[in-house]
């Protein structure tokens, strides 16, 4: 018995727990991915560097973050829920939707991206053809108008699927009872939504806020394809990434960012679990 | 159908609208897939009869499309499994509370699911380690990420195992490792399903950790694959049209086989 957990263990320190920590000793040195640079410490340079305007990209990435974990959860959340409504039902269509609605999550990420580069491809495609008959012309994941829109639109078709899976799970906990009671106080259905629905699926809600914001803060796999962090979609982990990884390959600066996107999903993670807990206390007590 | 009726209407004109959603992007791709390049140019937005399926040809040899599946299918597999396996062997004991600290050990776990994947350091430990663009190192590295939702899934499982289920086992004296191969991981096996799938999807998903972790195209998995492929024919449109549908053929297969179950447990029933 202890020699499972240990391995798993091991795994989780070694893989999990130390480059965590490790993260933290890097940011303090001018580690390059150039082999053969001498890599000494450095104090706080990077720190500082990040806050100063010899890298600009910084407070943009932040901004960029922001938009993008809020759009996505806010986006990601209303259309899920309204799916999990029209989808819940044990028909034949409703259960063919929803294979449908699960299926891009299992594409991955390559062929979402790639997929929905060719669909709003700037020279021919058939967005080119829908807005350009409004005379609207774009480079739409090249243009700084249009690409963190897009950028939220096709993270949230990705995993959209998932969302509705868990709030459908939520609505059918929900005792049929209460809403025919609701239905004969001539109760409206936005009414039905704010004061049953909504409160009575904490659990879920919970779940899926937590996904949709720890995901759209911490992953950046389909950033990655779509933009490569261009065009003001350079959140704080793309950010990271290209600083240690691209050209200038510098990773004692890339791992200053990381331990800033660090911070920030503990900040953010910790009050949210904590928010969320007591939400379903509250509601469903 | 009776389309007086408002409501009905309404479902239709809703349902219709979902399945625009999701599939004008895929029969897009599937479209423009079968149309000869000389099609695409001239008018790209008309129905390609008849279909011209040489794409898939070009894109198979061109794109080196057969080794990457066969790399991806290897560090999938290795990597979800290995890391299913410690779930288990994690979440067993946490669930039942047989070793000390239990609830700490499960609340890191927690934890390691809000964090993101320190990249950086990682690059530095596979060189020093020597898993840096190589198979078995790259599967070794696709094993820790799977593991937090492994464990909070699978001891959600074992708690609902009746624990006389352990004690009769025990008595009759069968040891640990086979009590948890033929009593548990049977019992437990639709989450164990679900535990591998969603770990098998993250290596799958990952674009990330190819470009960190390795360096020669022949190790390349599908995501970095297709990428590069894109990056150096980006406006040959319907040759990568076929090779995103092939590369895509393998998970369709793989999901029309487990969608009931995939849905079904992310749903809540089980």
């Amino acid at each position: 018995m202890w020699a499972g957990v240990g391995v798993g263990a091991a795994f989780y320190v070694m893989f999990g727990i130390v480059p965590a920590v490790a993260n933290f000793v890097v940011s303090f040195t001018n580690y390059s991915g150039f082999p053969g640079t001498p890599t000494s410490f450095v104090g706080f340079t990077n720190y500082n560097i990040l806050f100063s305007t010899q890298a600009p990209g910084f407070i943009s990435s932040i901004v960029a973050t922001l938009i993008f974990v809020v759009g996505v959860t806010v986006v990601q959340n209303a259309v899920g829920l309204a799916l999990a409504h029209r989808l819940q039902g044990e028909g034949k269509t409703a259960s063919a939707l929803r294979v449908l609605a699960f299926f891009p999550i299992v594409l991955g990420v390559t062929v979402v991206g790639i997929t929905w580069l060719l669909l709003f491809d700037p020279v021919s495609s058939p967005a080119q053809v829908v807005f350009g008959a409004f005379g609207i012309h774009s480079a739409f994941f090249g243009a700084n108008t249009w690409a963190m829109t897009l950028v939220i639109i096709v993270q949230v078709w990705q995993n959209l699927g998932f969302t509705m899976a868990v709030y459908i799970g939520g609505l059918k906990t929900i005792p049929a009872s209460i809403y025919e009671a609701a239905a004969l106080d001539g109760v409206s259905a936005w009414q039905r939504l704010r004061s049953i629905t909504w409160p009575m699926m904490a659990p879920m809600v919970s779940v899926n806020v937590l996904f949709a914001v720890v995901g759209s803060l911490t992953t950046y796999n389909l950033i990655y394809v779509l933009t490569d962090g261009a065009f003001g979609t350079n959140t704080l982990g793309m950010f990271a990434f290209n600083t240690a990884f691209g050209q200038s390959a510098d990773l004692g600066l890339g791992a200053a960012v990381t331990t800033a996107l660090f911070v920030v999903a503990v900040a953010v993670a910790i009050p949210l679990v904590a928010m969320l807990r007591s939400r379903e206390r509250r509601l469903l007590a | 159908m009776k389309f007086s009726n408002p409501l009905r209407v309404r479902r239709l004109a809703s349902g219709l609208l979902i399945a625009l959603i999701f599939l004008v992007p895929i029969v897009y791709v599937i479209m423009i897939s079968l149309e000869s390049p000389s099609q695409f140019a001239a008018h790209p937005m008309q129905p390609p009869l008849p279909p011209h399926i040489g794409n898939f040809g070009s894109a198979w040899r061109q794109g080196d499309l057969g080794p990457e599946i066969i790399n991806t299918i290897i560090y999938a597999v290795g990597g979800a499994g290995i890391s299913t396996g410690l779930s288990l062997l994690i979440a067993f004991p946490i669930a039942r509370r047989l070793i000390r600290w239990s609830s700490p050990l499960f609340q890191w776990f927690v934890i390691g699911l809000a964090l993101p994947i320190p990249y950086i350091p990682l690059f530095i430990e596979a060189r020093d380690l020597g898993l840096y663009n190589n198979r078995i190192g790259y599967i070794l590295l696709h094993v820790e990420p799977g593991l937090p939702l492994g464990v909070i899934l699978l001891s959600a499982f074992v708690s609902s195992i009746p624990r006389e289920l352990d004690e009769a086992a025990w008595l009759d004296g069968a040891s640990y490792p086979r009590y948890i191969v033929s009593f548990v991981a049977p019992l437990a096996w639709p989450s164990i399903v679900i535990t591998f799938l969603y770990s098998l999807l993250f290596v799958w998903n990952d674009i990330i950790g190819p470009v960190v972790f390795l360096a020669s195209p022949s190790l390349f998995p599908v995501a970095r694959g297709v990428y590069s492929f894109y990056s150096s024919n980006e406006s040959a449109y319907t040759l990568l049209a076929a090779a995103v549908m092939i590369v895509s053929a393998p998970v369709a297969i793989l999901f029309a086989a487990s969608q009931k179950q995939l849905l079904r447990a992310t749903m809540g029933i089980r």
